[in-house]
């Protein structure tokens, strides 16, 4: 107890794993803003912000988010009831919430909140997890899902929702109870589709399977997407020398299809580097996830690990034209603040499960 | 226990993360496998997607070739005219720039509507647009005073097809206007970017419409540059990627002459007709005549709707090209062909003589075929009745002749076919024949039918190209290169040569000596030309008759109609002996042949010999 106070904690390879990504990220925004210095100038803010933030959460003892969770996950509620009432419309989504200066998308804080709150429910129950306790953790998964995906914002709030069913997971849910829900799922699923998705988002998934039925309209991005990274080829076509990114062929280069940028300016060679280091990062925080100090630690690990995973995955498929187009970025890489900020409080809650040892009563 | 059940948690633990850290790994896989797929499998055709989406090739202009005469002047040329020019994309308010550029350069209300109206769709794109075309030097310096206020305005140089004579080779050289259909223009450039041609005239994309122009279009177009632009995905120019300078067309080399075009046109000054005149070496056009005319370089360059449709409606017909499209009775321009054809069937010969009374009974049924002069010509032989043009002897002549053998002994001679190798739109006509009337009136035909023809009247009618070409054949005693208004390189004469009638050596010259008489004899019909020039001339003149009537009395009741007057034909060659060029002349509504026509003629051929 003497010492704690004294030590640091902090995970060398993932810190320099992300600094490697942070400003890689800052280059191909460079190139992918038409080099345009002042959002570079932003997001760089954003990052110092991020690792200083990252390395002050990883201090704290991972049993302080375990006490907090339950006023962490009213506050995210609370905040996205805010934005609900207070936040602007843009584009026809109330997304965001202003803090004085600063906006923040509020759906980013439930994404941490709701996979660590399920880990406090369920980190000391006995296995296998009962039925009662899976009924509880459905309905926060779904309440949640549900005040995300209402915004309206189905791509964060299948994430929230995934965060949630990642720790019920790693927590022991039955096989059989999987089986079945996914049996169900198909069962229901041109409920899903004809109930629950908007008309845009049904578009958007008929595209995905036939792209060139509709050119100009809602096929353009995947269109042009594919155009930009098969055209880099091997080497790319260099640095800001990207035909399809310099002239605006390519849409929402700097968000969510900064990808197709990397692969149009840097090819093939600049996309294998790129995914190895979020390959490194994701096999890092499986080590620390199978090597925490107790279960909670585990299981938050483990769900704000995949949650990432599943964040990245995603863009990653929509923008190489294998999923249907949905709002999200690459992390460490697209423009954006709150989705830095939340990365690197992900992160650093990542750390501090990771790297505080308890001395284990035998 | 405790710990056991920590081991155990542990385990399944350890065993989910990992299962779903797989799917994790299969599902980088899938990216990677994807981009793979993008990147190096179907890498080609991505790299041509991605140039075809920033590449927008637009085709620059090229200059047509020029037009020569058969001396080397140039009759059609390009002529370098200045525009006005501006960028719309640096134009904010295009009402204030118009209210500001108009003290400077004159606009109509036509040419602001015009600019207004364009101005939007070629700012959004930063493309060029022409405010005023064809600048005055007076405007021109002007503005160039005044240019540092226009930053965003230019004078570009741009063409106009122009002819120093551009009433006289109106027809035979047709004009240039904007193209309707430019897709036979490129196949390498899409259709859809030719609106964005670099032009080169200001007229724009041109193409012959009429005359040589449209004959030799593709000869004379040469072949438009490319301009590759790089653009963004709102299709603003960004910069040129590549430039490819187009290819002038290639000249044409005429055979006119336009000393003797210009005779032609000046003999017959504001009277309706046609002149042809062939150089009997090469069959090559030297004159192609038609009035009343109009002006390519008006039509070439832009001409106001009002203009065109008074061009179009005026009662004379100006478009009309007569040397090819007239029809006309030949008249007695016709009697040495009858003559010639008597003398291959055996008929007649050179010295059997007939009386000539001054008229013709049709045996069959008493008909009077009458002669124009009262109390005829005596005792008339073939040369004779050529000489004073006995229509007695012809409509025997023509009665004694089957007309199936007397229409393809025509059809041999050019008329019923089209006789020039790159006129434009030429009237081939038709050869009367039993058939072609019994097909077009559903009448027999009949014997008196044979006899007008004998004097070039009835159902005979031809233009004068085809005169033209039938003098010229008499002219070089049976043959002749097919007649053309462009210069064939290396063309051997004997290969184009063809027979087209059979006479003897002794035939020929008689039919050229009776035929000299016609204008050099103190009894020649002609002879009233025979002072206008120093060297002898061989012809037939003709009167055509538009109405048929039986005295000469009646005539000088219709003549009170202009347009039911005769025409005047001749049809003549020289120098004699030996001849060099061949002319035919129509004057309509010019009455008696030789007198009126005839001085045309001489004209030409002086024009045309004096070199």
């Amino acid at each position: 107890m003497s010492n704690r106070s004294a030590k640091i904690y902090f995970d060398p390879y993932l810190f320099f794993s992300l600094f490697a990504l942070s400003v890689l990220g800052l280059f191909f925004l460079y190139s992918a803003s038409n080099a345009d210095t002042s959002i570079v100038l932003k997001q760089s803010v954003y990052i110092f912000l991020g690792f200083a933030i990252m390395l002050l959460v990883s201090q704290a003892d991972p049993d302080v988010f375990r006490r907090t969770s339950l006023v962490f996950i009213i506050f995210s509620v609370l905040l996205l009831g805010v934005t609900f009432l207070f936040g602007p419309e843009i584009n026809g989504a109330q997304r965001w919430v202003r803090l004085g200066p600063f906006s923040f998308q509020s759906s980013e804080l439930l994404k941490l909140a709701l996979p660590i709150f399920l880990a406090n429910f369920l980190f000391d129950k006995r296995l296998p997890i009962q039925p009662r306790e899976i009924i509880i953790s459905l309905v926060f998964i779904f309440i949640a899902f549900i005040l995300v995906a209402r915004q309206p914002d189905l791509g964060t709030g299948l994430i929230v929702a995934l965060s949630g069913l990642f720790v019920l997971f790693l927590s022991g849910l039955s096989w059989s109870f999987i089986g079945g829900a996914f049996i169900a799922l198909i069962i229901f699923s041109p409920l899903i589709w004809n109930v629950l998705l908007q008309p845009f988002q049904q578009q958007r998934i008929a595209t995905l399977f036939n792209p060139e039925s509709d050119p100009f309209g809602a096929g353009w991005n995947i269109i042009q997407s594919k155009i930009a990274i098969g055209s880099g080829g091997i080497f790319g076509k260099g640095f800001g020398e990207g035909s399809q990114t310099q002239l605006n062929f390519l849409p929402e280069t700097k968000t969510d299809f900064i990808f197709s940028v990397i692969g149009e300016e840097f090819g093939f060679f600049g996309v294998v580097i790129l995914l190895s280091i979020y390959f490194f990062v994701l096999m890092r925080c499986l080590y620390l996830a199978l090597n925490a100090r107790d279960r909670f630690c585990r299981l938050v690990i483990g769900g704000l690990t995949l949650t990432f995973a599943a964040n990245l995955i995603i863009n990653l498929c929509m923008v190489v034209g294998l999923l249907p187009v949905v709002g999200m970025p690459l992390p460490f890489i697209s423009k954006g603040g709150s989705s830095l900020i939340s990365l690197f409080f992900a992160f650093g809650i990542i750390t501090s499960m990771g790297t505080h040892k308890k001395f284990l009563p035998q | 226990m405790i710990f056991e059940e920590r081991q155990i948690e542990k385990n399944n633990f350890s065993s989910r993360a990992i299962f779903l850290f797989v799917i994790v790994g299969v599902s980088f896989l899938a990216v990677l496998f994807q981009v793979f797929a993008l990147q190096v499998s179907s890498y080609s055709s991505y790299e041509l997607a991605a140039l075809n989406n920033k590449n927008y090739a637009i085709p620059i202009q090229p200059l047509r070739g020029e037009i020569f005469d058969r001396k080397g002047h140039v009759i059609v040329r390009n002529e370098p005219t200045f525009d006005l020019i501006t960028q719309p994309d640096l134009i904010t308010q295009p009402e204030s720039f118009l209210e500001l550029i108009k003290p400077v350069i004159y606009l109509s209300e036509i040419e602001e509507a015009q600019y207004l109206k364009n101005f939007k769709e070629k700012a959004f794109v930063n493309k060029e647009l022409v405010l005023k075309r064809n600048l005055t030097t007076e405007e021109i310096a002007r503005f160039n005073v005044r240019s540092f206020n226009f930053k965003n305005v230019f004078i570009g140089k741009r063409h106009r097809r122009i002819s120093d004579h551009p009433k006289v080779f109106a027809h035979v050289l047709g004009y240039t206007s904007r193209s309707n259909n430019q897709h036979d223009l490129s196949m390498d450039i899409p259709r859809s970017h030719w609106v964005d041609a670099e032009l080169t005239y200001a007229n724009g994309l041109i193409q012959g419409k009429t005359g040589l122009e449209e004959t030799y279009n593709h000869h004379l177009s040469g072949t438009h540059g490319t301009r590759i632009y790089e653009i963004n995905s709102r299709g603003r120019l960004v910069k040129t990627l590549e430039y490819y300078p187009p290819k002038k067309g290639l000249d044409l080399h005429t055979h006119l002459d336009i000393k003797a075009q210009i005779s032609a046109a000046n003999a017959l000054g504001d009277r309706k007709g046609a002149v042809v005149a062939i150089d009997l070496q090469s069959g090559g056009i030297n004159v192609l005549y038609s009035a009343p005319t109009y002006s390519i370089n008006k039509l070439s360059n832009g001409m106001s709707v009002d203009e065109f449709q008074d061009l179009i409606q005026d009662a004379d017909k100006p478009f009309f090209n007569r040397a090819l499209q007239g029809r006309y009775p030949p008249a007695s321009t016709i009697k040495p062909a009858i003559g010639m054809f008597g003398i291959t069937n055996k008929l007649i010969n050179w010295s059997e003589e007939i009386d000539d009374p001054g008229f013709f009974t049709l045996p069959e049924n008493g008909r009077i075929y009458r002669g124009w002069k009262k109390g005829g010509h005596n005792n008339v032989n073939l040369q004779k009745a050529l000489m004073v043009s006995s229509n007695t002897y012809f409509f025997k002549l023509a009665y004694q002749s089957d007309m199936k053998d007397l229409a393809s002994y025509f059809s041999s001679l050019g008329f019923g076919s089209s006789v020039c190798r790159d006129c434009y739109d030429e009237d081939s006509v038709f050869v009367p024949s039993p058939e072609w009337k019994y097909k077009n009136f559903n009448v027999p035909w009949f014997t008196g039918d044979t006899v007008n023809i004998g004097v070039g009247q009835g159902y005979l009618v031809a233009t004068p190209m085809q005169l033209a070409h039938y003098i010229s054949i008499l002219a070089n005693k049976g043959n002749l290169p097919k007649p053309a208004l462009v210069k064939v390189e290396n063309q051997s004469l004997d290969s184009n040569k063809s027979q087209k009638i059979n006479l003897s050596t002794s035939d020929w010259a008689k039919m050229h000596i009776a035929l000299t008489a016609v204008i050099e004899s103190d009894f020649g019909t002609a002879r009233s030309i025979r002072n206008l020039k120093d060297f002898q001339v061989a012809g037939k003149s003709g009167t055509a008759e538009l109405v048929s009537l039986d005295s000469k009395e009646a005539y000088l009741e219709v003549r009170d109609t202009e347009l039911l007057r005769d025409h005047s034909i001749i049809i003549a060659f020289g120098p004699m002996p030996n001849p060099q060029y061949a002319v035919s002349v129509v004057i309509e509504n010019g009455e008696s042949g030789g007198a009126v026509a005839g001085p045309v003629a001489i004209e030409v051929l002086k024009s045309l010999l004096n070199e």
